[in-house]
């Protein structure tokens, strides 16, 4: 707080039910990614290397393992004095039930006693299943530098896909002039990342109006960002140029991955200036056998290779045994691919085992197959 | 909860790794890649239910001091626990009287005001793993004055130079603690660990004091054999000693194999140590890598057979790296040509150089050095 006056809040309650059985236990920011990640991840040392203290996870969906990981803020290093990552579930008021949160707005809303605590200047909202890598510290910069009441982070689409993002139609100055959500004819190709920074006195009103609000649905995109443009406030698109994903799909979520093998990858992991923190795991160094042979993958610590791997990525502890054969496909935590088996073109979820010579997956399929249950072996 | 305090020597002045050890203590040298030497005898510790861990450092302690930070990486309870770095300041121009008794004389109001009744002395430069705290109820069980840690191998006239052996009798009582002068293959390797009351132990440094000032622990428990109940207790599992050069390179060699290394690492007893918060690491087309042992954070486009690669390291196209030890964020570039060497942190070998050592004899590449 002391740096910036900004606290950021991350909401972490959604679902991603596209994501299938991969969510059917834990909330779609806590799904693994890239070898040794959680998605949520990202934003929280996203704010750890933007110099921000204060974080609030915001979270709903499946929150018990959500919870106890992003609690520990220490892998994020934001455990010093007077900062904190802070769990904040729906609860039960003095003045009022315990009510679910009923959109992005609303989970603010029922936390304005939390902000409230630190009087910061500005607040910065966040989603939690993103993968990106942004300096909020600029982006504050050009929010005061704008003079704006809010700043909405925008990156630009391919025009053909524009009509599936929050379209953002700004005039030369980069002032925002309207917001259109998923238009069918979309006319700027500047699609908003969710992440906005609000000075938080504002905010704070449109909050307690949208409250008591019956007709609202609670959300910034459908509610808080419409009212401030008709109130006729200076909102500003920040223009943000790089690597950003939301991974909603397997093929997405696969995609995701795959795009760690290129050795240009936009994302690059490998930055020592801003490093992407998680949790620590005692593992042993990754072991590659006698046999073994391996042509792009992106492996980590803990996985066993005694196969092959080509174009692939192995999360952390994955084990793939003599003969076995993974290809263009995705190993999350603890899977145990056994003697002679072939994946393709799969992702196969947190500690799956694959049987002895058993086939998952097809060169050719048009989607990605999720393996979330045991392979038997071929007897 | 064990009742003993954990102390982490240092090796002592007959101990001397080449190249290495400038720049750091053996509990700081690199191993297998992510770890430090150190972080076994910690871990041993952590795991047995010891949190008051006292680490002795002769010299240079600025890797030591920033790999070890709170302790709280090492598993140890933040508030009841205690890792504490202890220096030999006063240490001697001659290094002969720089003796474990010395830094203990040193720091021995902190091992008198330890409320815990035991001690468990471990050096930094070995590397097996052993739950001391069955340790402990066995030296308690069995009535000994002290108890010391063995581990009997058929190598003795090669290997374990700079070792002390224990000379024991058939109910393994202990007659002698002597050098090992490679006189015989089967021997008994003392492990240089102990296990003894703490008041005992502080009246054997006392009692070295009085002796001479060129004394050691070794010598003084040696000199006590007579009138003590001194007894020796098998180890069994991997275990390798950092006393030199070669050992260090073998001892990393030799857990590549993921079988010997299964006698090393188990589930059940984890070995911790500091995260550097690398990412996973990236295999290029084309890359060729075998029988080896990689940390997080690489990016690798040559062929590597045979190794052990640290952290952060770079092995460029068309190099061949064989038989090697990389340690941390060193680079070997294009057609570099690598066998049996050991290659120190942030070095850079440049493009096409070929560099063969004989396996017996394995090289040394300095750390920051650009060959």
């Amino acid at each position: 707080m002391k740096q910036n006056n900004m606290l950021a809040m991350i909401l972490a309650g959604g679902r991603g039910s596209r994501l299938h059985e991969l969510t059917n236990k834990v909330a779609k920011p806590a799904v693994s990614y890239g070898g040794k990640y959680r998605i949520v991840d990202f934003p929280l040392s996203n704010c750890a290397n933007s110099g921000i203290d204060i974080v609030g996870v915001l979270t709903q969906y499946e929150s018990v393992l959500l919870n106890s990981y992003v609690a520990a803020g220490g892998r994020w290093g934001l455990d010093a004095r007077e900062s904190g990552v802070f769990v904040l579930p729906p609860r039960e008021k003095a003045d009022s039930d315990l009510d679910v949160y009923r959109g992005t707005a609303d989970a603010i809303a029922q936390n304005i006693d939390f902000i409230d605590q630190y009087s910061p200047e500005y607040v910065l909202i966040l989603s939690g299943d993103h993968i990106y890598k942004m300096n909020y510290a600029k982006m504050l910069a050009y929010h005061k530098e704008m003079k704006a009441d809010a700043t909405i982070a925008v990156i630009e689409v391919p025009m053909k896909e524009a009509s599936r993002f929050g379209i953002m139609n700004t005039d030369e100055a980069g002032h925002i002039v309207e917001f259109e959500e998923k238009p069918e004819h979309p006319k700027s190709n500047l699609a908003s990342m969710g992440i906005y920074i609000f000075d938080w006195k504002l905010l704070r009103k449109m909050l307690l109006a949208d409250m008591k609000d019956p007709d609202s649905h609670h959300d910034f995109g459908k509610d808080i960002i419409p009212d401030l443009l008709a109130d006729g406030k200076t909102l500003v698109a920040y223009k943000y140029k790089g690597y950003w994903k939301d991974v909603g799909t397997i093929d997405s979520l696969w995609e995701a991955n795959m795009d760690l093998l290129d050795s240009n990858n936009e994302l690059d992991l490998n930055d020592p200036t801003w490093k992407i923190y998680t949790e620590d795991t005692p593992a042993l160094p990754q072991y590659i056998g006698p046999d073994a042979k391996i042509n792009k993958a992106f492996i980590t610590q803990g996985c066993i290779v005694e196969g092959e791997v080509t174009n692939s990525v192995l999360f952390t502890g994955s084990t793939v045994g003599e003969g076995a054969k993974i290809i263009d496909s995705v190993l999350m935590p603890g899977v145990e691919v056994e003697a002679g088996a072939v994946v393709q073109r799969a992702l196969v979820a947190d500690g799956v085992k694959i049987g002895k010579d058993a086939v998952v997956g097809s060169a050719d399929s048009e989607h990605i197959e999720l393996v979330s249950k045991r392979v038997k072996g071929v007897e | 909860m064990a009742k003993a305090l954990g102390i982490i020597t240092s090796s002592g002045t007959h101990i001397r790794v080449e190249g290495m050890q400038e720049y750091r203590p053996i509990g700081a040298f690199s191993f297998l890649g992510r770890y430090r030497v150190i972080d076994f005898p910690i871990s041993n510790m952590s795991n047995s239910g010891i949190d008051h861990i006292q680490v002795y450092v002769r010299r240079k302690p600025r890797s030591l001091a920033e790999h070890l930070g709170t302790g709280r990486h090492y598993n140890i309870n933040s508030k009841r626990g205690k890792l504490q770095l202890l220096f030999a300041e006063h240490s001697s121009e001659n290094d002969i009287y720089n003796t474990d008794i010395a830094y203990f004389m040193e720091n021995i109001e902190l091992i008198e005001r330890s409320h815990l009744p035991y001690v468990v002395i471990a050096p930094n430069y070995m590397i097996y793993a052993q739950d001391y705290s069955a340790l402990l109820n066995a030296h308690i069980e069995s009535g000994a004055d002290i108890t010391l840690l063995y581990h009997s191998v058929d190598n003795a006239k090669e290997a374990f130079l700079n070792c002390d052996i224990l000379n024991l009798n058939k109910q393994k009582g202990v007659e002698s603690i002597e050098k090992n002068r490679g006189s015989a293959k089967n021997r008994n390797i003392f492990m240089d660990t102990y296990i003894m009351k703490k008041d005992l132990f502080i009246e054997l440094i006392h009692k070295a004091r009085k002796m001479s000032s060129m004394i050691t622990l070794p010598q003084i428990v040696n000199a006590s054999c007579g009138e003590l109940d001194i007894r020796g207790i098998a180890h069994r599992g991997y275990f390798a000693t950092i006393t030199d050069f070669k050992s260090y390179f073998d001892a990393n060699i030799s857990l590549i194999d993921i079988k010997t290394a299964q006698n090393l690492f188990n589930p059940e007893w984890p070995i911790y140590t500091r995260t550097n918060d690398s990412c996973p690491t990236q295999y290029f087309d084309g890359a060729e890598i075998r029988n080896s042992v990689v940390s997080n954070g690489c990016l690798i486009e040559g062929t590597v057979e045979n190794c052990v690669i640290g952290r952060g390291c770079e092995i460029k196209k068309g190099a061949v790296v064989k038989n090697s030890v990389i340690l941390a964020n060193s680079v070997i570039c294009e057609d570099v040509h690598l066998e049996n060497q050991v290659v120190d942190k942030w070095a850079k070998i440049t493009k096409g150089r070929e560099i063969i050592s004989d396996p017996q004899a394995p090289g040394y590449i300095r750390r920051d050095d650009v060959l």
